[in-house]
């Protein structure tokens, strides 16, 4: 079988570019080289609590609809608003995405993506001195010390072990025997099971991940002593060989997960932490440390270079008058400030995602929800519009977790006939125009 | 109850491990390999029975093996489906496909239809085994090896090797 | 007795695979669901017919339980879903999913019902 013939998937933002469908016979499959969460990507165009057709909520119920009446209704209830909120869009391509920007442009919006609450934190956080970031095929053949903080590859990111550890690259072709792998986390998960005998795990108190890594700095800076009784709850003989190892090899990676962006002791750890790598990324010519976070959704990367290369920022965007205004406003802060009269959620379980305190006061406005199968949102919405799976049903454009563009394809059509997401918002941006022109 | 034993090394330290051949085999290691797959019984052994300080060795041995020696077992690499989550390790780490399947040296995903050597396969997220008979434990005569890492490195313990 | 509670992703109990494949009354089965130390689950004198009761200031839950030995003294796992998201909160703008202060105890009381979390978020 040719190299040609394989697809992306688009179950999380690795996008392994190497699966095989093989066609059975018409609508049935074999999947050949995805993952548990790939393979749940693929299963949803026949899941049970898949939406086929238009819903309105009438009288506290979902009532099925016309096509038609549905796109009038939430045109009406588009431009009954002052202060529309648009969300999700981390499971939609690149073209959805500035179609998206350019809907809320028209209608004043203000649009974020999912990346706000996870993957764009590290960027936002690398705002004054920089990132130094790495690609995955630079991992698999250049790099030779793994380190996973506060994320649990295994039960998160099935396949990312497999790729980065276990592979024998070009300039690593003796594979796992060559490769170090560290992990920092505050209980023994599954990822502890992959260890070997030359790597080091770190078990540390929880929130205390800052004392690890500012007396880390002060070591690398200013060459004290070590403390005899550890810090953090990890002994004296294993920070040394921590520091051993930042210090004096040649390609260091770090993963960074969930774990990491909580702010400990009124301290950002993720923030110190890029200043360490700082220190010794001047202080080791030889070596290099770059940092990495990813996503649960495929397309997180993808909002801030659409919304940065059309618009000039990457997230937070808020219109007036059609131009962009400062805000120091996130998505989280203007639910919580009640500053917004109707959400447009869009390939995303808002209700399931956000706190309670978040989500009751997301109920208490009108929710157009636009998304494939039933999720905790469906429940609370007042239209809801299907659309086609991207990555299966329809194509695009998605940047992986290293910022690799990676084109996704069209495997077989959608049922009912139902059109994609950017056909859809074209289709809303097209009808606000015609009503504009009308009313003139 | 005696737990049957897993692992030939457990064989192998009431051995005399002295290499002195007597049984055909190159070295004591090869022996309990052996013992292990029911290949040899442990009398072939002639050190063990007729020297009196391998008297101890020897009766453990018996315990260990309890009638079972000399019935020859099959190798059997079980997979349990309701743990295995497709991660891939299990096929990128094997060192047998590392040499048929250039596709997994960059970590990617083998050809299908699958090389007549390759070991594992990932479909519909499950792993399943196919040409159990390429597997390293049961390669030709001499240069079999105590190979274990796709079990070692599952990291959700769904591969188990056992002979029965 | 006061636990902390972290939320984190598992491949066994995951939303977006439960959505997709179950039926939604059942959904729960799954998802509402936690993981609790065996010197912990001694020292509340729990049983295994017994059910978990999570709660503090944001929210409460009932939910079962499974052990689990590798987890450390005083912290309990769940699965994120909108369960665990009853309990979860926000400061400045960033949601808190790490090591959340909770009371936990042990209960007779069935399961929270995905339908009463729905009937709670819309007032």
């Amino acid at each position: 079988m040719n190299e040609d013939k394989r697809v992306p998937c688009s179950g999380c933002s690795l996008l392994c570019d190497d699966i095989i469908v093989i066609e059975k016979d018409k609508s049935n499959y074999d999947i050949i080289g995805a993952c548990l969460k790939g393979i749940q990507k693929f299963e949803q165009r026949n899941s049970k609590n898949r939406i086929l057709s238009p819903y309105i909520r009438q009288n506290n119920e979902l009532v099925k609809v016309e096509w038609d009446e549905a796109i009038k209704k939430t045109i009406k209830l588009i431009k009954g608003s002052l202060n529309p909120i648009l969300y999700g869009f981390s499971t939609t391509s690149c073209e959805t995405q500035l179609k998206a920007i350019k809907l809320a442009q028209k209608i004043n919006g203000f649009i974020d993506s999912n990346s706000t609450i996870c993957q764009g934190k590290v960027l936002n956080s690398a705002k004054k001195k920089g990132i130094t970031t790495i690609t995955l095929t630079e991992i698999i053949n250049k790099s030779d010390v793994i380190i996973l903080w506060g994320f649990n590859a295994v039960e998160s990111i099935p396949r990312l072990l497999s790729k980065v550890l276990f592979s024998r690259g070009k300039f690593r072709l003796t594979g796992r025997e060559i490769k170090t792998l560290i992990i920092i986390d505050t209980y023994k998960n599954a990822s502890f099971k992959v260890l070997g005998t030359k790597d080091l795990a770190l078990i540390v108190e929880p929130d205390k991940d800052i004392d690890l890594i500012k007396i880390l700095k002060k070591i690398c800076k200013n060459n004290i002593k070590l403390p005899n009784e550890g810090t953090a709850g990890i002994d004296k003989e294993d920070i040394k060989r921590f520091i051993t190892y930042l210090l004096n090899s040649e390609n260091i990676v770090i993963f960074i997960g969930q774990g990491l962006l909580k702010i400990q002791k009124d301290g950002n750890p993720l923030e110190k932490l890029l200043d360490l790598i700082d220190i010794i990324n001047n202080k080791n010519k030889n070596g290099r440390i770059s940092t990495v976070m990813m996503g649960g959704h495929y397309n997180m990367a993808g909002f801030e270079h659409i919304a940065l290369s059309y618009i000039g920022k990457n997230q937070n965007i808020q219109f007036q008058n059609r131009k962009l205004i400062q805000t120091k406003m996130n998505i989280i802060s203007k639910i919580k400030e009640r500053d917004f009269d109707l959400s447009i959620i869009v390939g995303t379980d808002a209700i399931s995602h956000f706190p309670s305190e978040i989500s009751k006061i997301l109920t208490s406005r009108p929710i157009i929800l636009i998304d494939n199968r039933k999720s905790g949102t469906y429940f609370v919405a007042d239209i809801v519009l299907p659309t086609a799976i991207t990555g299966i049903e329809s194509e695009g454009l998605a940047f992986r977790f290293d910022h690799v563009p990676i084109k996704l394809k069209k495997i077989m059509n959608p049922p009912n006939d139902i059109p994609n997401d950017e056909e859809l918002l074209d289709k809303i941006i097209s009808k606000l125009d015609k009503n504009n022109v009308n009313s003139d | 109850m005696i737990i049957p034993p897993k692992n030939f090394m457990e064989l192998y330290k009431f051995l005399p491990q002295t290499n002195c051949k007597k049984c055909g085999k190159p070295s004591c290691m090869a022996f309990a390999l052996e013992l292990l797959k029911g290949t040899v019984k442990i009398e072939e052994c002639t050190p063990l029975i007729e020297e009196s300080k391998y008297k101890t060795g020897y009766n453990k041995l018996k315990e260990l093996l309890e009638g079972e020696e000399g019935i020859k077992k099959e190798l059997k690499i079980n997979i349990d489906n309701e743990k295995c989550d497709a991660c891939g390790i299990c096929i990128i780490a094997c060192p047998v496909n590392a040499r048929y399947c250039y596709s997994i040296l960059s970590g990617k995903t083998p050809d299908y239809p699958p090389d007549k050597h390759q070991l594992f396969l990932i479909k519909q997220g499950k792993c399943e085994l196919l040409n159990l008979e390429h597997c390293r434990r049961l390669a030709t005569e001499g240069r079999e090896r105590e190979c274990r890492i796709c079990e070692t490195y599952c990291p959700r313990e769904a591969i188990k090797i056992e002979y029965n | 007795m006061e636990m902390l509670l972290n939320i984190v992703r598992m491949i066994d109990y995951d939303q977006a695979f439960e959505f997709t494949e179950s039926e939604i009354e059942s959904i729960g089965e799954k998802l509402a669901i936690s993981f609790i130390n065996s010197k912990d689950f001694k020292e509340m004198y729990l049983v295994p017919s017994l059910n978990l009761h999570l709660s503090n200031k944001y929210g409460d839950i009932i939910v079962k339980f499974k052990q689990n030995e590798n987890l450390p003294k005083g912290i309990i796992l769940m699965p994120v879903s909108i369960w665990s998201n009853q309990l979860t909160y926000t400061i400045n703008g960033d949601i808190i999913y790490k090591n959340i202060k909770i009371q936990v105890e042990g209960t007779r009381d069935q399961i929270t019902k995905f339908d009463d979390i729905i009937k709670n978020l819309k007032i």
